[in-house]
């Protein structure tokens, strides 16, 4: 008797890989319209003042959730400046959810509170680990071309010093 | 990639309104499982046409599945259908819209094997539309080139 | 309230990166075979039928459309339901007040995922609408990254108190026969040594991607005495949604803010007359995508003062000898079917409720159990169990 052993032979599994792109359109609507606007045509970032509660609505809304109150049209032209909260960094490549390549983001993120207490998550310039440990007070950087974009017109937020 | 799935961005005519014309890419995988594969394995190597019985039920479903719907046995009796069959009903895409597998105009129809108790969608070819009829017997046309794809049938003729 | 309901089916598949072996359909069956036979019930004595997932997780629209016929559904009445992450437990909770309000005896309720179909991270960002920028949007893991580096800022955890927690979800994940992740870590220097990923998420401070089902079968009062000696009553369910922006896609940054935790426990507390959470309830199954959020999490439910998370990992309260257990079964750091993760709460839960969780059953007796969910836009699910009402 022999003792060898055939290799059992692994199961084949058929399976069917779909890899095409869906389009899609979305339409900033009213309120947040008049924030590309501003971003495209001034540089300024402005959001909408609920009558109620008074607190800055963010992004620019139609209405208060906590209030449920119609928010109107109390526009207020926002500092570019603020803080950094949180930050992030890839540091194993993640992807480019948006188009499916391997890539990472160039900058860290960043949650930042601007001056007016709204927050945003965006991209900070500095990229040095140990410096980014000290970065505090942060300015909107905006690009030069592709713009149209909302906050996508801002390219990152550069540090200042105070 | 990204170079072909740029995204624009449209500012609506006497309107503060943007539109952002976006492309999101989410690929999808499906695994057609063990009983689906089988199914799949034995058009592609022996042109073999198979089912799945229940016994139960008396019912063979072609394409196999591994559940029967009615009293939800697990079906792992394997029987082989012909490649013959009849028409039961069809229709004609003549539009094109990119998941289609050839140009249009494509005839689409259900074609109940015999020997199986569920219809199965698939493509007619070789026949002109006014001579297509519900009842028309059909047989199978096996692809040259089989890669385990339902596509491992090319089409369904007349008989 | 309406009427008692308990769960009486409980099962789930075994997890894993992959499955080729099964369809989406199939995956799903497994499951609800195991929860049909731990109930000892037959496809025809389910009255009606509710699946849950993250639609585009599978890369694919209505994957639920497609197992019908492989979870016994076919000609029943029942929904489909997507809430974000806590969509595995918004399934039980429709499933929890359908039975409750007399219309169906019995129900059969399933989260699910097949994660090795789609692009997960490619989907969550197609939640995120452009005012936000996609490419700033770096899935769920960026914004867990940032919670934790504040959770470090403003209690003063370190880093080993992460890697405890690793630690302690390994050890019950190891002791979990359906756990996906079983590493079988000795130390925390093995935590501590695994490179970022994103800073300062290490590789082992987050979930992994995993593919699996879980299947529960709820019943009224009276059948659910008929069908087992050893039913577990869902004493209340509490959602409570927040707005993500204002506060961060996961919660507030400052620290200013209300969680959608505390009021939904808050709530859960008050409507069912709980003061001293950990002494009121045995064990929690809660969903913490990564080790801190695990440790924030403790004081956002209440189960120790603010900022102070840490020392109960530091002292050993929440292991599965502990005086309140956590995640005995390993926790969504261990198993993370997206879809199917709440459902696992609610399921383990019931297990330890039921004392049936084998080599991960806790030391404790657990009279009542708690299981929670976190959705994307910060949205809590908090459901109650009991074994007797
Ligand atoms: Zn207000
Ligand atoms: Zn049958």
């Amino acid at each position: 008797m022999t003792t060898e052993k055939k290799a059992e032979k692994k199961p084949e599994y058929i399976k069917v890989e779909i890899a095409r792109p869906r389009a899609y359109k979305w339409s900033s609507g009213k309120y947040l319209g008049k924030l590309y606007k501003e971003a495209l045509e001034n540089r300024k970032l402005v959001t909408n003042r609920c009558p109620k509660c008074k607190q800055l609505l963010w992004p620019p809304a139609g209405v208060c959730g906590r209030c449920n109150v119609e928010a109107g049209e109390d526009w207020v032209v926002m500092s570019g400046e603020g803080t950094v909260l949180q930050y992030t960094y890839l540091v194993f490549p993640l992807w480019d959810p948006h188009y499916g390549d391997r890539l990472a983001n160039p900058y860290p993120t960043a949650t930042i509170k601007l001056d007016d207490g709204v927050f945003l998550v965006h991209f900070l310039e500095e990229k040095d680990p140990e410096k980014l440990k000290n970065v505090k007070r942060v300015q909107a950087v905006w690009k030069e071309e592709g713009r149209g974009r909302g906050l996508g017109d801002i390219l990152y937020f550069r540090t200042i010093d105070e | 990639m990204a170079e072909l799935m740029q995204d624009r961005v449209e500012k609506l005519k006497d309107l503060d309104v943007f539109v952002y014309h976006g492309k999101i890419y989410i690929p999808n995988t499906y695994t057609a499982g063990a009983v689906g594969s089988r199914f799949l394995i034995e058009i592609r190597d022996n042109k073999k046409i198979m089912g799945t019985r229940c016994s139960t039920c008396d019912v063979v479903y072609v394409p196999a599945r591994s559940v029967c719907k009615h009293c939800f046995s697990q079906l792992d009796k394997w029987v082989e259908v012909s490649d013959k069959g009849t028409l039961l009903t069809y229709t004609v895409a003549g539009q094109s819209n990119g998941v289609q597998p050839v140009d249009p105009p494509i005839i689409y129809g259900i074609v109940q094997l015999d020997g199986a108790s569920t219809g199965m969608v698939h493509m007619l070819s070789e026949v002109d539309f006014e001579k297509l009829a519900i009842g028309m017997r059909v047989r199978a046309v096996f692809a040259e080139k089989r890669v385990g794809s339902i596509l491992d049938i090319k089409y369904f003729a007349p008989l | 309230m309406g009427n008692r309901v308990a769960i009486v089916g409980i099962g789930q598949t075994y997890h894993k990166s992959n499955r080729k072996d099964v369809t989406q359909p199939e995956m799903v069956a497994e499951a609800v075979r195991a929860a049909l036979t731990d109930a000892q019930m037959k496809p025809k004595d389910v009255e009606a039928v509710f699946t849950s997932n993250m639609e585009t997780f599978e890369g694919m629209y209505l994957p639920d459309h497609m197992m019908v016929d492989e979870v016994g559904a076919f000609m029943k009445p029942g929904l489909k339901v997507n809430t974000g992450g806590t969509t595995g437990a918004s399934v039980v909770e429709e499933g929890f007040h359908f039975v409750a309000s007399g219309l169906f005896d019995t129900a059969l309720v399933i989260g699910f995922e097949k994660q090795d179909c789609g692009d997960t991270t490619a989907a969550i960002t197609a939640a995120v609408t452009p005012v936000w920028g996609k490419g700033v949007a770096t899935g769920a893991i960026g914004e867990f990254a940032k919670q934790a580096l504040t959770y470090m800022q403003k209690t003063g955890a370190k880093e080993e108190h992460a890697a405890m927690i690793r630690l302690k979800a390994d050890k019950g994940a190891c002791k979990n026969p359906y756990a996906h992740l079983k590493l079988g870590l000795k130390s925390i220097e093995e935590v501590l040594n695994s490179g970022y990923l994103v800073w300062p998420l290490r590789l082992l401070d987050f979930c992994p991607q995993s593919v699996g089902a879980c299947a529960l079968i709820l019943a009224s009062e009276h059948k659910a005495k008929k069908i087992t000696k050893k039913p577990v009553w869902i004493a209340d369910v509490v959602t409570v949604h927040q707005e993500p922006f204002r506060a961060g896609s996961f919660g507030d940054p400052t620290g200013t803010e209300e969680y959608s935790q505390d009021i939904a426990a808050e709530r859960l507390y008050k409507r069912n007359g709980i003061t001293n959470p950990t002494k009121d309830i045995c064990m929690a199954e809660i969903y913490e995508p990564s080790n801190w959020e695990e440790m924030s999490h403790y004081e956002h439910y209440h189960f120790c003062e603010k900022n102070e998370g840490w020392k109960m990992v530091e002292k050993g309260i929440t292991e599965m000898e502990g005086a309140f257990p956590v995640n005995p079964s390993g926790g969504v750091i261990a198993t993370n079917p997206i879809g199917a993760t709440p459902t696992i709460r609610v399921a383990e839960a019931a297990l330890q409720v039921r004392g049936d969780a084998g080599e991960h059953q806790v030391t404790r007796d657990v009279h009542t159990a708690m299981a929670t969910a976190l959705g994307g836009p910060n949205w809590t699910v908090v459901t109650l169990l009991k074994r007797s009402l």
